[in-house]
């Protein structure tokens, strides 16, 4: 009976942990395992005919992101084609000027954020639960919402060029070309591009919990696959890279929509600042692209070795370190704009340390098949393309690292060349050795190897034959993103031979996209194991279940089909964990972080068209602004709060038929979880680490504007009054500590007393927001950039306030009506965690807003 | 992979106790490239500010002087860092440098190797960056 009042959140593992040999030898009986597999692909049926969309499953999802990441890049190669054509003969006029800049916008965008990061996402929400023995991700409808957020955003951003309305001020969309820029295109950038920023966050967060959380009991740290290393690694740089882009993304509309002068030099402003937010985010970005690649060639470089890797730490240590390092680079894409020398001192060498650890892995890949006996099976012939041209890309990084080479070659063909070999070698080769390499396991099919040979072989010759050329037509003095060039430079027979080369690329990827559609109905069933890798994802089941694992096993090596004989066959026969589906619930083991101890199972939702709709009406709040319409757009943002509430709350944090669940081995687990012991804490403190970095990004921008600024706050300034500032404050500092007590008060059973706490922190909320409102209100935002960071910080607090009033609502209504209680608070965990944020961005935007410029 | 370190017999609960999970810290790996992150955040906003505010107000010999006296005392903290991974490592006693076996004592060690690399690339990313300080005396 006392266990009734201990908190359903404190509830601890009991029984047998880890599993003698002696259990795992007991036999299952066969008619049990007969009804457990009918339970299981009961729970896990994939809907079918139209509601087919509905389904959240990772393999399901992981396909239509992957599929829909791939056509953009066709897409945008196809523009690549379009400007090599162009550029055939020197004064060409087959193009205009304008629709050029249309296109190499839309290719660099598109090929950053339509492909390769998605691309990621994709492939790692495909494979990842498999590598962890996991049976989905643990958020599974937060990757279908972030799937439809990019389907969305990523058809609106890529269709505006059929209307010609394509962004054209490049990929970087500097102001003030971006900002005065007349049409919508700058707006098309921003807004779609945020929006499918939301999705890269859901799914690092989603990632970032699965590696650390999913990962099969008894998989410690030292022996999970490298690949999810990887995947922790981007998915932490994630969430410091793009906030910043996101601030500054926030910032450039308020000035194309609102006049306020950010980015405007004429007002205070500092076209500086975007140049920082953005490479902030885009030098990281590179290594967010290019390390989860190199992970997919820490899997397959075993396998063809046939031997374990070398140098496991050492590649850790390279995962983790180019992770910190490549925050340090930014500024070399800014050597030329007048920065004191001292200051690009620090990023050249920054940019010329990051090489080490780049170095150190591609050598333990190099030490790893020269220490096995090499199968050079398709996919380590993709590898090997990779590593060639990655190291020349990064030989020639090294080159542009050193500033006073880089003003030589700044904005030439020269760097067009680098960043092509760095994201040919680095991202699209590896990519697609991995689609070579798992075909097998996502589409339990084989691919050709004849028509992957061929896809090879055009593919490497047409890329170099396009790129290298280009490293001496830019040192003969071509500038990039111009869309002709004059006769006599040179430069013409160059840029023709890159011109036959990008074709013959072209036929490459058609050869390799055909070999992907094209029909497999006939193929005879494939093996199961098709390249003897030794990791968990080739346990996987043929024919197809949808159940991810049979068993969740526990694992004890690296290598646990190599190491472990009789594994995959007690998985098969559900002698592992969570064999069964009693309950007919998506079920999946979480993990503790360090040593993997299980200590809960996690209930994961299923089909739902309520990712769908949240999808589409966040498409719209982001959508209908680019057309400066913005009655629907609130309107749809409002929806589309209303379909996550209702996601939430009739799928997430529910109250369990019963405390605890036999998983089988002797082992019972909670089937609750509240706090830090939750999934769902882990996503909102990794979510509210991105957030606390956009806010970071906004305050920095103060700064700046104060170091770049012999003016700001500009003399006889109207500041925001100091008083309503200070009680402003304290009413967000006071709803916080409602909060708090609340969480208190409940877990204490003073029911009561909790609700009335959050039932007057919301007024707190509200008057506080009302507020910081007040306290700018007459600052004029258009007529200085003083003013109107002032103004942003407020619409940042202000908008977060929003939030925070919701989730003390939702946690109110969940008291009411029995969701939340003292003994299943997960939900007024996960919103005191919100606050804890929240209270300090108040805190930081009173002294800001209130404080700081009258000491600048 | 035979190690004859295995003769020696550890008291049964003596892992239990040493390297228990509760001891342990994903976030002690990251200690030394934080320290590099702070060192080049600070040495790039001093410098900046400095150079954008104070440069006709104080001779840059000072503010130089000031980062290579924290720098030194970063890398001192940094190499700390990794001396004491270095000890968790454990290669000397054990002879093993690989850690790769499901063990709380492999697990531990292999977190030792790891946090020392990464002092080790810390330590070179620190004296990288202090190269513009001591070679450059002035913004341009």
């Amino acid at each position: 009976m006392s266990q009734n009042r201990i908190p359903a959140g404190d509830l601890a593992a009991k029984g047998v942990y880890p599993p003698t040999e002696e259990m795992l030898n007991e036999p299952v009986p066969e008619e049990v395992q007969a009804g457990q597999r009918e339970r299981l692909a009961k729970a896990w049926k994939t809907p079918q005919g139209w509601r087919y969309w509905t389904a959240v499953n990772n393999s399901e999802v992981g396909v239509w992101y992957t599929m829909t990441a791939f056509a953009f890049m066709l897409m945008a190669g196809v523009m690549a084609l379009l400007m090599r054509l162009q550029l055939w003969v020197p004064e060409n006029d087959l193009i205009s000027a304008d629709m050029f800049n249309q296109l190499f916008t839309m290719h660099g965008s598109a090929m950053m954020f339509l492909f390769a990061v998605p691309m990621f996402e994709a492939i790692s929400i495909l494979i990842l639960p498999a590598f962890l023995g996991a049976r989905d991700m643990p958020f599974p409808r937060l990757s279908a919402y972030g799937y439809w957020c990019f389907l969305i955003g990523g058809v609106f951003v890529i269709g505006s060029i059929l209307f010609s309305a394509a962004p054209k001020a490049g990929w970087f969309m500097y102001p003030p070309l971006a900002t005065i820029e007349l049409g919508i295109g700058s707006d098309i950038w921003l807004l779609g591009l945020s929006f499918i920023e939301v999705a890269s966050i859901a799914a690092a967060v989603e990632l970032i919990v699965g590696a650390l959380k999913c990962r099969p009991p008894g998989m410690r740290v030292n022996v999970m696959p490298l690949y999810a290393w990887y995947v922790l690694v981007v998915g932490g740089m994630i969430l410091f890279a793009f906030p910043p882009l996101i601030a500054g993304d926030f910032l450039f509309e308020l000035e194309r929509s609102f006049d306020w002068p950010f980015f405007d030099h004429t007002r205070g402003g500092d076209p500086m600042l975007w140049q920082h937010l953005f490479w902030i985010f885009g030098h990281p970005e590179v290594y967010i692209i290019f390390l989860p690649s190199i992970a997919i060639a820490a899997m397959i470089v075993p396998t063809v070795a046939r031997r374990p890797i070398l140098g496991y730490s050492w590649i850790v240590l390279s995962a983790v370190g180019t992770g910190f390092l490549s925050f340090g680079l930014w500024v070399h894409h800014m050597f030329t704009t007048g920065l004191p020398n001292i200051s690009l001192g620090f990023f050249s060498a920054a940019s010329e340390a990051v090489v080490i650890p780049t170095g150190i892995q591609l050598f333990a890949f190099v030490a790893t098949l020269i220490a096995g006996r090499v199968v050079m099976t398709l996919p380590m012939l993709w590898i090997a393309g990779a590593l060639a041209i990655f190291t020349a890309g990064g030989l020639t990084g090294v080159m542009v690292a050193v500033a006073p080479f880089d003003w030589q070659v700044h904005d030439t063909y020269f760097i067009v060349a680098h960043l092509h070999y760095t994201l040919f070698g680095g991202m699209v080769f590896p990519v697609i050795a991995g689609v070579y390499y798992f075909f097998p396991f996502f589409r339990k099919k084989m691919l050709s190897e004849r028509l992957g040979r061929w896809a090879f072989w055009l593919i490497f010759t047409g890329f170099n034959i396009t790129f290298l050329p280009m490293h001496l037509t830019g040192l003969l003095g071509m500038p990039r993103r111009v869309y002709t060039y004059p006769e006599g430079l040179g430069i013409d027979w160059l840029n023709q031979i890159s011109t036959v080369g990008s074709f013959i690329v072209a036929a490459g990827f058609a050869v390799f996209a055909w070999d992907i559609v094209r029909p497999k109905k006939d193929q005879p069933q494939i093996a199961r194991n098709p390249w003897g890798g030794g990791t968990l994802e080739w346990s996987h089941e043929i024919p197809e279940t949808k159940w991810g694992v049979r068993s969740i096993p526990h694992i004890t090596s690296r290598y646990p089909l190599w190491d472990q004989p009789k594994l995959v066959d007690r998985m098969d026969a559900g002698r592992y964990y969570l064999p069964d589906a009693e309950e007919g619930l998506r079920e999946t083991v979480v993990t503790s972080v360090i040593d993997a101890r299980p200590i809960q199972v996690q209930r994961v939702t299923g089909p739902a068209y309520i990712t769908i709709m949240a999808a589409g009406f966040t498409g719209g709040a982001f959508i209908f602004p680019t057309f400066h319409i913005y009655t629907p757009a609130i309107i749809c943002a409002a929806f589309a709060v209303v379909c996550i509430l209702y996601w939430l709350w009739t799928s997430t944090a529910r109250p369990p038929e019963k405390d605890m669940k036999d998983v089988g081995l002797g082992l019972s687990l909670p089937t609750y979880a509240a706090g830090p012991q939750a999934v769902g804490w882990w996503a909102v403190w990794i979510t509210m680490l991105g957030d606390a970095t956009a806010f970071a990004s906004l305050v920095f921008g103060v700064f700046f504007y104060w170091t770049s600024n012999s003016a700001f706050p500009p003399p006889g300034a109207e500041h925001a009054s100091g008083y309503v500032v200070a009680l402003a404050t304290a009413a967000f500092a006071l709803s916080w500590a409602l909060t708090r007590g609340a969480r208190g008060l409940n877990r204490a059973g003073r029911v009561a007393a909790a609700r009335a706490a959050l039932a007057l922190a919301p007024l707190l909320t509200l008057s506080g927001m009302g507020g910081f409102i007040l306290s700018v209100l007459d600052l004029d935002p258009t007529s200085h950039v003083y003013p109107a960071m002032m103004w942003a910080l407020m619409v940042w607090v202000v908008a977060h306030g929003i939030v925070g009033t919701i989730m003390q609502g939702y946690c109110l209504a969940g008291s009411l009506l029995g969701k939340l209680t003292p003994r299943y608070d997960a939900d007024l965990w996960n919103v005191t965690l919100f606050w804890h944020f929240l209270g300090l961005t108040a805190l930081v935007t009173g002294a800001m807003i209130g404080l700081v410029p009258r000491l600048m | 992979m035979d190690r004859d370190d295995h003769d020696r017999q550890p008291h049964p609960r003596e892992d239990e106790h040493e390297f228990g999970e509760e001891r342990e810290s994903l976030w002690r790996i990251a200690f030394a490239p934080t320290i590099w992150a702070f060192h080049f955040a600070i040495s790039y906003a001093a410098v900046s500010v400095y150079c954008f505010k104070f440069e006709r107000m104080v001779d840059m010999g000072t503010l130089r002087l000031g980062l290579i006296a924290m720098t030194v005392v970063m890398l001192a903290a940094i190499a700390w860092i990794g001396w004491r991974a270095f000890r968790r490592w454990d290669v000397y006693d054990t002879g093993e440098f690989t850690n790769p076996e499901g063990s709380a004592e492999d697990r531990h060690q292999f977190l030792g190797h790891a946090g020392f690399l990464l002092a080790v690339v810390s330590f070179i990313g620190v004296v990288y960056d202090t190269l513009p300080l001591v070679i450059l005396g002035t913004c341009r």
